[in-house]
């Protein structure tokens, strides 16, 4: 353990202290202040139930995680142990960006995000823009990949204040070597068009393809030593699993 | 869903064959033909109906297949980018300019390109879209920017990268200079040069007053018609991301606004080199201010 060890702790007390704290007690609390008592699983979970009290959002939800977990998708995800493929990516702000140039500075958090639009993809980027620091410390070098393109990377990018860098996975070529890309089933896609979300301009691809939310832990030489991924869009790993992987491989 | 489904599903696509395409792809039939339908169960349907002689397309076939193209090719670029970054291979890159476009709001990338493959070249060709689409269609270019209103075969990508407004442009210390933006009624009485490499504002401008516009034919490049201003020809409207030249000034159009929509264009399904797939990709996703 190399790293401050007073700025690593901090999280793993707000966490801590969270089981201290009642939810009615958290109301009087600024968003930033509930921000940074509460942790990411809790956020993601009360967004999930308030969506979720729409009857046409919960059946579309239902169908994404039955039929990716019916279809057996994951599977088809690169596992721990096998190398993540080299590739290189136009970045937010226009520069090319490779992997081997992020690995060359140590092991890389390679995270797949849904785009600009998806509120728990924003709020687990907010989450990775505060604990930024303390990935950094623990080595890591953080690469947020979203399908979007035509300035949209920006957007997010500027949306969040973020320091790490955002690259766009131009008509989902790094998304299918990681085996993450579904083609996203008939009711939520009916929400996405209801909602005005044009994904065959916002991708610049007409295929209606999203990627599952995974978070690769990639080491040094290239080979994935953990990762998180799950059907469900509303579970993310906590930045304290990230820091916690990234500790494992020092 | 997984790389090689979607490798075999674009191969089958071109073969129409699963022995053959099989074969093409290094694996047994049993195996190929697991992975299509696993595919097509994803995909919700069919890709393909299988009849004794003959193999065909189905609709969503016919309507996944330029997005799974897209998708291999997408992979492969990836790849093939990240080995040239270490290979640094010499490399080209051969845009084609559509009427009055500039290469002004390409330029970043066109340099991103430069710095990841230091030995690339660069070669720009200005020219109609008929033309700029055989050259594309015939392999001679890598891709195009076009106005989104011409007439594009199905085969070409689009992407719509960005807009343009038109200024008009007049010699230094005419009477329009006074103004901060110009109106049509303030150029009725002007002689405005048209040509078929300027973005035909002035058709725009036709179709959107409804007024007879004194016009001037001046076919050939944007910077003689410049030129042409400048010795008193008469003014011209051109794209406010074109350069130009001292002698002339020039002052937006506001009333009523002229703008146009630019594409980036390529051949569907086309392989590019790695300086050309890198700068598509760089475009496509570039914030153009």
């Amino acid at each position: 353990m190399g790293f401050d060890a007073g700025s690593a702790h901090r999280p793993r007390r707000k966490s801590f202290l969270l089981l201290f704290f009642k939810k009615e007690a958290l109301a009087c609390l600024t968003p930033q202040e509930f921000a940074a008592i509460t942790t990411l699983k809790s956020r993601l979970d009360d967004l999930l139930a308030s969506r979720r009290a729409s009857e046409t959002w919960d059946a579309a939800y239902q169908e994404i995680v039955a039929t990716l977990s019916r279809n057996g998708m994951l599977d088809a995800v690169l596992p721990v142990g096998a190398p993540f493929p080299s590739f290189a990516l136009p970045s937010a702000e226009g520069r090319l960006v490779s992997l081997a140039a992020a690995l060359s500075r140590g092991p890389v958090v390679l995270g797949f995000f849904r785009g600009a639009w998806c509120p728990f993809c924003r709020l687990m980027l907010a989450a990775l823009t505060e604990a930024l620091p303390l990935i950094e410390a623990a080595g890591g070098t953080l690469l947020a990949l979203t399908p979007e393109t035509g300035g949209l990377p920006l957007t997010m990018k500027r949306y969040h204040g973020a320091a790490f860098e955002v690259l766009a996975d131009v008509d989902f070529g790094v998304g299918l070597m990681a085996g993450v890309v579904f083609r996203i089933p008939p009711l939520y896609r009916e929400r996405l068009v209801a909602s005005g979300l044009e994904f065959p301009q916002r991708h610049g691809n007409g295929a209606w393809c999203l990627p599952v939310p995974a978070t690769f832990i990639i080491r040094p030489d290239g080979i994935i030593a953990e990762r998180f991924v799950n059907v469900d869009f509303a579970v993310r790993p906590e930045p304290e699993e990230i820091i916690a992987a990234l500790d494992r491989l020092r | 869903m997984e790389l090689s489904q979607v490798r075999y599903f674009v191969t089958l696509c071109q073969t129409l064959n699963f022995t053959r395409a099989a074969a093409q792809c290094h694996v047994t039939q049993p195996a190929f033909t697991r992975a299509i339908q696993k595919l097509e169960d994803e995909l919700g349907g069919p890709l393909l109906y299988r009849e004794r002689s003959l193999t065909q397309l189905t609709e969503l076939g016919r309507a996944m297949r330029p997005h799974l193209e897209a998708m291999l090719l997408a992979a492969e670029a990836a790849s093939a980018l990240a080995q040239s970054f270490k290979d640094a291979p010499a490399a080209s890159l051969k845009i084609g300019l559509g009427p009055g476009i500039g290469g002004a709001a390409i330029a970043p990338a066109v340099q991103e390109m430069a710095r990841t493959l230091p030995d690339l070249s660069v070669h720009f060709d200005e020219s109609g879209p008929a033309a700029l689409i055989e050259a594309m269609l015939t392999d001679t270019l890598d891709c195009a920017l076009l106005p989104e209103d011409c007439v594009l075969p199905e085969r070409l990508n689009r992407w719509a990268l960005y807009e343009e407004r038109a200024v008009a442009v007049f010699p230094a210390g005419h009477r329009l200079s006074a103004l901060n933006a110009v109106t049509a009624d303030d150029i009725l009485e002007e002689t405005i040069l048209a040509g078929d490499r300027c973005g035909d504002f002035a058709g725009r401008l036709a179709d959107a007053t409804g007024a007879t516009l004194r016009l001037r034919r001046c076919n050939g490049p944007a910077a003689q018609m410049v030129d042409m201003v400048g010795a008193g020809l008469g003014v011209a409207l051109l794209s406010e991301r074109l350069p130009v030249a001292p002698q002339v000034v020039t002052r937006r159009f506001s009333d009523p606004e002229l703008k146009r929509r630019v594409v980036l264009t390529t051949v569907a399904g086309r392989r590019l080199n790695p300086a050309a797939a890198g700068f598509v990709r760089l475009c496509r996703v570039m914030a153009y201010e």
